[in-house]
């Protein structure tokens, strides 16, 4: 449950944490004061926080939202947040002259983010993404103030039937590590072969 | 010979940074088939004045002919400019540019560096653009450098490549921001014979340079700035034997 609502949260909050940053990068007006004050205050609130007003106060304006449903939106749009940040100061450090010299080229500015910045931002906000990611990970315990079960409140749970809550919570321990490690090793991995190929690491 | 309509025409173009006033109403016809060289101390507005004939820096006011045709977008009387995207990007597939630091797309090969634009911007087929950009790599012997990636090139090689980039799209002219500035010496000359042998071969070409010697025996024309205002524009052999103004005097000197 936890690698699987992670993985949607991480799946979803990427593109849309991009779609923000490109938003406020360009500056679009009205739209871009709007995101910074909803990103501040994402930031600003605990996890457990949104996860309990998007399940009990969202319904009292009119949007259910089941437990799992929810526990996604709230993964995804914290983390949507987090990511927006890492993203739009990926935006901003790229350099100036490259992105001139697709426009110069006569790109349209959507031609120029898809075909030359995007394919280096990625690689470079890829180490900080994959820390988020891992933020991300270790929030889930939080959904289980709505009842999602994931390994920690599995492990909780079991504990409790068998009157053994140690071994448990090295198995949640141990299954966190491994999620962690394999979110870890892919990053290296991909550090690891644009270094090779490109020659450099990060712009 | 000549065509009579320039390549390049500016009008009464002027340009401010938050009421600081960079370029003063400059008027400047450039013929097709020139080479012409921007001379004039630090500061004197030679970048500015570059990046508004591509719009890369959007004018205050005035305007900028490609053969004829208005760059960008329109500016009124009141300073109020408005540009239009599509029709901009289709000028500026059409004026080739040449930055002091390469600009060269680091996640791109060589090759992939010159056919990008042809391919996205022109919807060229790759085959055609594939043969065409090595032809220019060739031409500007870099052909065996084409599968790797820029960071592998010397600066000489680099700015090479980004002339190619820029040959690739057939411009009708190239602006070049002093192309050989970041180079070590050694390199200077190997960047300065492409620009050269474009020059002979009729390419329309706008160069801001400190290289004395490329602009006196290369150029047709040289045009001297300072203060934001063009202070001469000469033949490049009249302008060095006898610059007519004052500060182009010292500014050789
Ligand atoms: N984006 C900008 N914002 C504010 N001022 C600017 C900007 N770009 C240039 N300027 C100012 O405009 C003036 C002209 O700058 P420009 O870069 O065109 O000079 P230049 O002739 O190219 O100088 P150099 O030989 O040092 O490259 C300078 O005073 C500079 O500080
Ligand atoms: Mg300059």
């Amino acid at each position: 449950m936890t690698a699987w609502l992670s993985a949607i949260g991480i799946a979803l909050s990427l593109p849309l944490g991009l779609l923000l940053a490109i938003i406020r990068w360009r500056r679009v007006a009205v739209l871009d004061g709007v995101l910074a004050g909803f990103v501040s205050l994402i930031r600003a609130t605990p996890f457990v926080t949104l996860v309990l007003f998007i399940f009990f106060v969202l319904p009292s304006l009119g949007i259910e939202l089941k437990p799992i449903p929810a526990a996604i939106v709230a993964l995804t749009i914290n983390t949507m947040a987090f990511s927006s940040e890492i993203w739009r100061s990926a935006l901003d450090s790229f350099p100036r002259d490259q992105r001139e010299a697709a426009e110069a080229c006569g790109m349209s500015e959507f031609q120029a983010l898809r075909r030359v910045i995007f394919p280096q931002i990625w690689r470079s906000s890829l180490g900080p993404l994959v820390s988020e990611a891992t933020i991300l990970l270790k929030c889930t315990p939080a959904i289980a103030v709505i009842g999602v079960v994931e390994i920690t409140r599995a492990a909780s749970r079991i504990g409790a039937e068998t009157y053994e809550p140690l071994p448990p919570f090295l198995l949640a321990t141990v299954l966190y590590t491994a999620l962690i490690a394999v979110l870890v090793r892919g990053q290296r991995y991909v550090e690891r072969r644009v270094a090779n190929r490109y020659g450099y690491v990060a712009p | 010979m000549a065509d009579p309509i320039p390549a390049i025409s500016v009008k009464r173009l002027c340009k401010e940074f938050d009421g600081h006033e960079v370029l003063r109403d400059i008027d400047l016809d450039i013929p097709a088939g020139t080479t012409t060289c921007i001379l004039g101390p630090s500061g004197s507005g030679k970048s500015t004045f570059l990046r508004c004939l591509n719009w890369l820096e959007i004018p205050s006011s005035g305007a900028v002919f490609l053969d004829g045709r208005r760059v960008g977008g329109e500016t009124n009387a009141a300073g109020k400019v408005t540009v239009n995207r599509r029709e901009l990007a289709e000028t500026r597939a059409k004026i080739g540019m040449v930055f002091q630091h390469f600009a060269l797309w680091r996640h791109l090969t060589v090759l992939q560096n010159v056919t990008e634009a042809p391919i996205q911007v022109l919807k060229r087929p790759r085959q055609d653009v594939e043969t065409q950009a090595m032809a220019i790599l060739e031409q500007v012997g870099l052909a065996d450098k084409a599968h790797v990636y820029p960071h592998a090139l010397s600066g000489g090689q680099k700015q090479r490549v980004a002339i190619s980039r820029a040959l690739a799209m057939k411009p009708k002219v190239i602006l070049f921001d002093e192309p050989t500035s970041a180079l070590d010496p050694e390199m200077v000359g190997e960047v300065l014979a492409v620009m050269r042998s474009l020059a002979k071969g009729g390419m329309t070409q706008v160069i801001v340079t400190h290289e004395m010697a490329f602009a006196r025996d290369v150029s047709d024309t040289v045009v001297f700035m300072d203060g934001g205002q063009i202070r001469e524009v000469a033949p490049a052999k009249e302008f060095f034997a006898a610059p007519k103004t004052e500060r182009a005097r010292r500014f050789l000197s």
